[in-house]
């Protein structure tokens, strides 16, 4: 974890509600690990006071950039399009939390994303991608353009099933498309981003096949790296859901294993 | 060079500048950005005689020029304080007040009692203030009869210096702090956060878990400035000053107010290096504008010839 000027590259819409930075940052890039977050402070100034954190969309083969792939919600990622053009620099603190596991041995993996939470996934195909590691993509959101980066999923080989709430031809839904693949594929590990109910079918699924799955979590933070306590969320202790606690996104997550969050 | 070191309660500080509790954390994991050394004495998160999870989740909500928040005080097990956390501490190469907070008088004695016997700190922090709490602390921090009582009871605890930490939110603030000094305490700290609340207005809920939270960062700094200000004038002992500072000029507006130490808070969140940086600049203003002693800047806001109590007390 270190705190870096990093120069901005570039500032661009990417999709739909989407938006891509890319900044300069070689030693938290070389440090990133897939599902780690990035904790940017917009502007050196009380509005917005905190910073705001964004997972890793992608890193540069050569480890010196890293992307961050944002939808605008509110002031500062309005901010953040506006302000953060190439020429200026952006304030982040990275790398941050703790990432996906990707077993040694993983032949095979499905990635399940949700909208946004979709950007967390594509470091994670590139990872699985230069271990050899095939990685099926199931992708939805409310509305076509709104599904990013499916392209960077289908580039390593793997399919790619997509779902829009709001196009008429999609009539099914990813979890059909996981459901019967998981039936004739043998997945070594499964990731999921983006919804709770996403969440609990996966962790269903993966109970019934005995598989390893992660879920990447987000919380409203203050500080992003462990000392303020605010961004819990809670979670079974145990398997079977008997013991509860709370657990800090930031710190031990924001990915966590899906039984310890399904039913929370 | 000027000289920055400062005796506060009888604690020996190299410059004034320290952390308010539970804005470190338990790990102060934000001294990795620089050595926690740098500062002159460390206060860690408050600690309770028993394990406690916290408050539900939403805990924190960015509010304008601050934060909304409503942790609880979460505690790690006493053992795992006792053998995890204390030898750490002790091991620092700095005074380190350990914040404490009970629930019934008993409690807090008891903490303060298990504290003293760890050998481990250059003095006690009373948490009189918790916003987050519904039973314990901020009630006793209210009525200048209990603050009275407890203080009275965890003065025969311990020898270690004694510092209140009081809420900007009483109306009897003043009275308080009289008890506390007339009790036996050696410092005061102010301000702990006051108590706030956010409300959605789709949902007409509370934003937070716990409905009632606290505001902490610049929003609360003229309002901290004016209560440090206040307990200068009305009682003798020392005061750790905060509540949303974030630079040296607001280190020196603590200090004319009547601080003798300054802490960092909520900012450091932000942006963990503004301590480190800080310390920097005041040394540097203080070498142009020719001051050559910190103590030179504590109650200079008050009138030449204002003559504050006399101080009963060390320092
Ligand atoms: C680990 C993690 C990874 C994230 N990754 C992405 C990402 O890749 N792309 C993306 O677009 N968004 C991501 N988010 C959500 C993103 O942080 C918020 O959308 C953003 O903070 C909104 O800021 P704002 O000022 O525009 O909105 P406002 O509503 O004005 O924000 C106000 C406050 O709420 C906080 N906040 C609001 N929504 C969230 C949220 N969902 N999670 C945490 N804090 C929030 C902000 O940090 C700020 O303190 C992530 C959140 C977390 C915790
Ligand atoms: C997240 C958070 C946790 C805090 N925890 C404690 C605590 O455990 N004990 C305590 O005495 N004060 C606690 N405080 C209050 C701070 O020490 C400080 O008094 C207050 O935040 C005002 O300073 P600031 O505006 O610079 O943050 C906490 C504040 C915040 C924001
Ligand atoms: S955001 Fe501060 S502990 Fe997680």
């Amino acid at each position: 974890m270190e705190q870096t000027d990093a120069p901005v590259v570039s500032n661009t819409h990417l999709t739909g509600e989407y938006w891509l930075l890319e900044v300069e940052a070689p030693s938290v890039a070389a440090a990133l690990e897939p599902g780690q977050f990035v904790n940017i402070r917009i502007r050196d100034s009380l509005a917005p006071f905190l910073r705001r954190p964004f997972s890793v969309y992608r890193v540069n083969p050569e480890k010196t950039r890293l992307q961050v792939a944002y939808k605008i919600l509110g002031n500062g990622t309005r901010l953040m399009k506006e302000t953060l053009q190439p020429g200026a620099l952006c304030d982040l603190i990275g790398p941050l939390g703790k990432g996906f596991e990707l077993p040694e041995d993983a032949k095979t993996i499905a990635l399940v994303g949700r909208g946004i939470g979709i950007a967390a996934l594509p470091m994670l195909a590139d990872l699985a991608a230069a271990r050899g590691v095939t990685s099926h993509a199931f992708l939805s959101a409310r509305s076509r353009d709104n599904l990013v980066g499916a392209e960077i999923f289908a580039s390593h080989g793997g399919q790619v099933f997509t779902h829009a709430d709001d196009t008429p031809d999609d009539v099914a839904l990813v979890t059909d498309h996981l459901l019967r693949m998981a039936e004739s594929t043998a997945f070594d590990a499964m990731y999921v981003c983006g919804s709770n109910r996403l969440i609990r079918q996966v962790d269903k699924l993966a109970r019934a096949h005995g598989i390893p799955a992660q879920s990447a979590m987000e919380q409203h933070m203050a500080c992003g790296f462990g000392d303020c306590h605010g961004c819990i969320i809670e979670v079974n202790l145990d398997r079977d859901g008997e013991s509860r606690g709370y657990r800090e996104v930031c710190h031990h997550g924001p990915v966590f294993n899906t039984w310890e969050v399904a039913n929370a | 060079m000027p000289d920055l070191s400062i005796t506060i309660a009888g604690i020996e500080m190299k410059n004034p500048l320290t952390v308010g509790s539970g804005t470190y954390g338990h790990h102060g994991r934000f001294s990795q950005f620089f050595p926690v050394e740098t500062m002159g004495a460390l206060v860690p998160k408050t600690i309770r005689p028993h394990q406690w999870p916290g408050n539900p989740p939403q805990r924190v909500l960015e509010v304008p020029a601050g934060l909304h928040s409503s942790v609880g005080i979460p505690s790690i097990p006493w053992d795992q304080f006792e053998t995890e956390d204390a030898p750490r501490l002790k091991a620092l190469n700095l005074p380190v007040i350990q914040s404490v907070i009970g629930r019934t008088e008993d409690e807090y004695a008891e903490v303060v009692r298990r504290c003293t016997d760890l050998d481990a700190f250059a003095g006690l922090e009373l948490n009189l203030s918790c916003p987050n709490l519904k039973q314990g602390g901020l009630d006793f921090g209210y009525d200048p009869d209990a603050a009275y009582r407890l203080v009275s009871r965890a003065r025969e605890q311990t020898d270690l210096p004694l510092i209140a930490k009081l809420a900007p939110d009483y109306s009897s603030l003043v009275p308080v702090a009289q008890a506390i000094e007339a009790a036996g305490a050696d410092a005061v700290a102010l301000v702990n956060a006051p108590r706030a609340m956010c409300i959605d207005a789709d949902t007409l809920k509370p934003m937070i878990g716990n409905g009632v939270g606290a505001l902490s960062g610049p929003a609360i700094k003229p309002m901290a400035v004016y209560m440090v200000w206040t307990l200068y004038r009305a009682i003798s002992l020392p005061i750790f000053g905060m509540g949303g500072v974030a630079t040296y000029r607001d280190v020196i507006e603590f200090m004319a107010a009547g601080a003798s130490a300054v802490a960092f808070g909520t900012v450091s969140y932000v942006d963990p290096m503004a301590l480190p940086r800080a310390l920097r600049e005041l040394e540097a203003w203080m070498a142009q504008n020719g001051i050559d002693d910190v103590e030179q800047l504590v109650g200079a806001a008050h009138d030449a010839d204002f003559e504050r109590p006399q101080s009963r007390r060390v320092a």
